[in-house]
């Protein structure tokens, strides 16, 4: 694709031209959506399958909200000890590929599996719990996204001032209370947004209920929208686009009650991050550190078990010996196959230019959207946060009709390159910064500002002085969520990569396809292991740093 | 009807993209295809050379785009076999699912157009859609005297490059006799210890159903059996050697050379050829109508099918398509195997009624 021409400059008349394209596009689209629903609607599969994405959504990101206000809750108030390692945990199950996820708990499950002899050896007759179901799905679901939940929620927790909660409390309200009257209307702006991001998370998901859900042939969205785009019938497309505006819709409902619950919620008074725990577990802190921890180990480590033992076998389906034993997978991919490296530089260098992008520009979105709301910034954040809802199959779809010509007879080059992944990335998950970003701004005060521009700070001054410090924990967080999906994103890849610009997501997925489950399983650990060798590093030089600082 | 779903969804994300300064990732992809470039020159360092004296002495050269659904263990022996006698083409690969492939060709179609100059994917059916819509190139490569002709598209627009049977795979630890026929899926014995891929959502899995619907002893009755025994119906093959290896089912219809493969590594698990005859894809190659490079195309096309590109994907575990080649150990060849088929053509008018019909008895 390198003799393809690549003209530059003159942007103007491109985007006029492009303006005209959206207009008409719209028309288009309009009338046939139109047509088509009465088609797709009168069909009683349609309505069967709204219903169950319906159950599967909510019900998942009631258990992720759940599990994630909890721990939020706990690291930000308790005196539970090893917080930062705690937090380490929390968010192992949001890096580990969903399909390991769904495999080893159906292992787990499985009628050859450890829980199966577990319940053999007790007197009476019980089954394992059937994974292959509508709660399998809520249950892995729920566990694969509450990280997201506890991202967004810690940091507003801690900026909750403490005085009002004393004030509550002194005034004789008993803690339930004051939790459900004080702290959780506060903490609203980021559970909502928390919560919002695991609902689309868990509606646009394709390979859980693709897993779980076709065994028990339960069709929710996004996969009858896979369905409808291999079908390749006549109409596929258009039938495929109708369900993802369905989606869509939903998605929007979804955004629609986030809007209404930020602006149920509380304005803060105060902007400075407490890390100070409120609330001693006393005598009961070594039960609870005991309970929590078995949970996280739990949820953390049968994944991160099956994955080890599967990619440590010779061959699948043997028992795991000393004489069954090898460590050959992991040589092979990462020294024989040349396409593990590349992917791994590929997936870092994307993932960390998605990242940088989004923090900017995802910040300054924010900024203007929580600072000056408006209809015309409101449509533009459903925009962003459209191509997050839909399925990665769909987006790389429409990324192929958006790069390939923009223009008629003319191709811009990037099609074909690293770049349409780079753009379909930023596109893609650009609502997470932005998320991230509005939560934390909706933790400072436009006070602190107007007070810091009255006492003349200039611009650089008070962004620097006052607001950055303010506002880095909850924007880090917003890049990391940005930076961990990024770099093993699989669906919009596996359609818009080409030769040179395989992801860690691909070779995986390749792996699988092809019936070499023991290697795609010794990938997957290299990454993971990976992932978190850098979160411990990072931990102990916080912890290392934080000793000087109290030396000093 | 078509084209409309592809601008409504563009309109939004146009509004993103421009939204998101196009300046700045036109820089990236600036930057990503000098890296790209680098690679190649050290995959070929003769390249460069082949660009300026394209063809002068007959030879091919030039890119190649290549879009395939093969293992990349697969496509990587056949480009490197390909190279060495054609140092001057290089290949630029898409791999992906068969359904992710054919998705994204289309969506460039409508686009403006398929860049793709060679494909090939697991079934005739799917090729057949693309020679309806005038899509392919016809040629007639002169390796085709070597290959039954019923897995030669007879209008020269597609050829079989190897014989994937779907067969009866079983847990040897799991499964005492040897089952025999298609019949024995259907058996007390196998109740709820059936699993297979389903049509919904796998194209080889959509040719199967189209085939045994249309046969006699068979039709959509062995399916409704199926259902009534509990058979379970996952996404694609791997996830039902997944499940047969790892004694989650008994028996399993899969593609037999991934069972061959996980056998010959030390699962616990075997294959049968049922009497009553198998199901076979041949993963046809085709090239497109619009290729750029067209003679290059044709010698890939030439060297998939000789005997030297045939080697190659037998030595990875594949069972190669010219009748006179010997199959790898414990698989069946192309003179040995008793296929089942049908109309082609029809299959592919037919798919949606066939998967509707499939979602009738497996539906919820």
């Amino acid at each position: 694709m390198a003799d393809i021409e690549r003209p530059k400059g003159d942007k103007s008349p491109l985007l006029f031209w492009k303006n005209q394209r959206i207009t008409t596009y719209l028309i288009f689209g309009i009338i046939f959506f139109i047509f088509n629903y009465s088609e797709v609607l009168s069909e009683g599969r349609t309505w069967q399958m709204i219903e169950n994405t319906m159950v599967m959504v909510i019900g998942s990101t009631a258990l992720s909200v759940s599990l994630g206000l909890f721990f939020a809750w706990l690291v930000a108030y308790s005196d539970i000890r090893k917080k930062s390692l705690l937090q380490i945990f929390i968010l192992i199950p949001f890096i580990i590929p969903s399909y390991i996820v769904s495999l080893s708990w159906t292992e787990l499950m499985g009628r050859t599996g450890p829980f199966a002899s577990m319940l053999d050896m007790l007197p009476f007759d019980i089954e394992p719990l059937n994974m292959y179901s509508m709660g399998g799905m809520i249950f892995v679901l729920g566990l694969s996204h509450f990280p997201l939940v506890y991202l967004f929620t810690v940091g507003v927790l801690r900026s909750i001032p403490r005085d009002l909660e004393w004030a509550a409390k002194s005034g004789g309200a008993p803690s339930h209370r004051v939790f459900r009257e004080v702290t959780l209307p506060l903490a609203l702006p980021g559970l909502a947004s928390g919560g919002l991001i695991a609902f689309i998370a868990n509606l646009d998901n394709f390979g859980i209920p693709a897993f779980l859900g076709i065994p028990a042939n339960i069709t929710v969205l996004s996969t009858a929208i896979y369905q409808e785009v291999i079908g390749f019938g006549s109409d596929a497309f258009s039938r495929a686009a109708t369900l993802s505006v369905i989606l869509a819709i939903v998605a929007l409902m979804g955004t629609m009650l986030q809007w209404w619950l930020v602006k149920k919620s509380n304005q803060l008074e105060t902007t400075q991050q407490d890390h100070a725990p409120r609330f001693t577990l006393g005598r009961w802190r070594i039960a609870i550190e005991t309970a929590v921890w078995g949970f996280l180990l739990f949820i953390t480590i049968v994944p991160v078990l099956s994955m080890l033992r599967t990619s440590l076998i010779q061959a699948y389906g043997l028992p795991l010996t000393s004489e069954n034993a090898t460590f050959s997978h992991y040589l092979f991919v990462l020294f024989e196959n040349d396409r593990a490296q590349s992917a791994i530089m590929n997936s870092i260098f994307l993932a960390g230019t998605t990242t940088l992008f989004c923090l900017i520009v995802g910040t300054a979105f924010a900024y203007l959207r929580s600072r000056r709301p408006n209809a015309l910034n409101g449509i533009l954040e459903l925009f962003i946060a459209l191509p997050y809802a839909l399925p990665g199959m769909v987006l790389a779809l429409a990324m192929i009709f958006m790069w390939l010509e923009p223009i008629p007879g003319w191709n811009p080059g990037i099609y074909g390159t690293i770049g349409i992944l780079l753009i379909a990335y930023i596109t893609r998950f650009l609502i997470l910064q932005v998320r991230g970003s509005a939560t934390a701004f909706s933790q400072v005060d436009r006070s602190m500002e107007e007070a810091a521009h009255v006492f003349g700070a200039k611009t650089m001054t008070k962004w620097k002085s006052i607001l950055v410090p303010l506002l880095l924990p909850g924007l880090l967080s917003g890049a990391l969520l940005v930076f961990l999906t990024a770099l093993t994103e699989l669906t919009v890849s596996s359609l818009l990569w080409s030769s040179g610009s395989e992801t860690i997501g691909l070779v995986i997925f390749n792996f699988e396809q092809a019936g070499y489950s023991t290697y795609s399983s010794a990938f997957s650990t290299v990454i993971v292991l990976t992932i978190l060798v850098g979160m411990i590093g990072y931990y102990v030089l916080q912890q290392i740093w934080k000793k000087r600082v109290n030396n000093s | 009807m078509k084209k409309f779903f592809p601008l409504s969804l563009a309109a939004s994300l146009t509004v993103l993209a421009s939204a998101c300064g196009a300046d700045n990732v036109q820089e990236q992809a600036g930057e990503a295809e000098t890296e790209e470039t680098e690679n190649e020159a050290e995959d070929s360092a003769d390249d460069e050379e082949a660009e300026e004296d394209a063809s002068a002495d007959g030879e091919v050269s030039g890119t190649l785009s290549f879009y395939t659904s093969q293992p990349d263990e697969d496509a990587d022996a056949l480009i490197e076999g390909f190279n060495e006698i054609h140092p001057d083409v290089e290949v630029e690969v898409f791999r992906s699912g068969t359904e992710e492939v054919i998705s994204r060709l289309l969506a460039e179609e409508e686009a403006g157009s398929a860049q793709a100059d060679v494909l090939l994917l697991a079934d005739a059916v799917t090729f057949e859609g693309l020679k309806e819509d005038d899509l392919l190139h016809e040629y007639e490569s002169p390796e085709l005297d070597a290959i039954p002709e019923q897995f030669v598209d007879e209008d020269g627009m597609y050829t079989g490059t190897k014989i994937m049977s779907t067969v009866l795979a079983y847990n040897t630890e799991l499964v005492e006799d040897e089952p025999v026929s298609w019949a024995d899926l259907t058996s007390d014995e196998a109740e709820n210890e059936v699993i297979m891929p389903s049509p919904l959502y796998s194209g080889a899995a959509a040719y199967n159903a189209g085939v045994f619907s249309r046969t006699d002893g068979f039709g959509w009755e062995f399916y409704e059996d199926l259902h009534e025994n509990d058979t379970t119906t996952v996404q694609g093959n791997g996830d039902v050697l997944q499940n047969v290896a790892g004694g989650e089912k008994a028996y399993g219809m899969v593609v037999d050379f991934v069972v061959a493969n996980a056998k010959e590594e030390g699962s616990p698990i075997d294959l049968v050829y049922p009497e009553e005859g198998v199901p076979v894809i041949t993963e046809p190659v085709g090239i497109m109508d619009d290729a750029e490079n067209v003679e290059a195309a044709e010698a890939f096309v030439d060297f998939i099918l000789s005997e030297e590109g045939q080697e190659l994907s037998t030595e990875v575990g594949y069972v190669p398509i010219r009748a006179e080649m010997d199959p790898p150990e414990d698989l069946q060849g192309a003179e040995e195997v008793d296929e089942l088929s049908a109309d082609l053509n029809e299959m592919m008018q037919t798919r949606d009624e066939d998967t509707e019909e499939f979602n009738m008895i497996f539906g919820e």
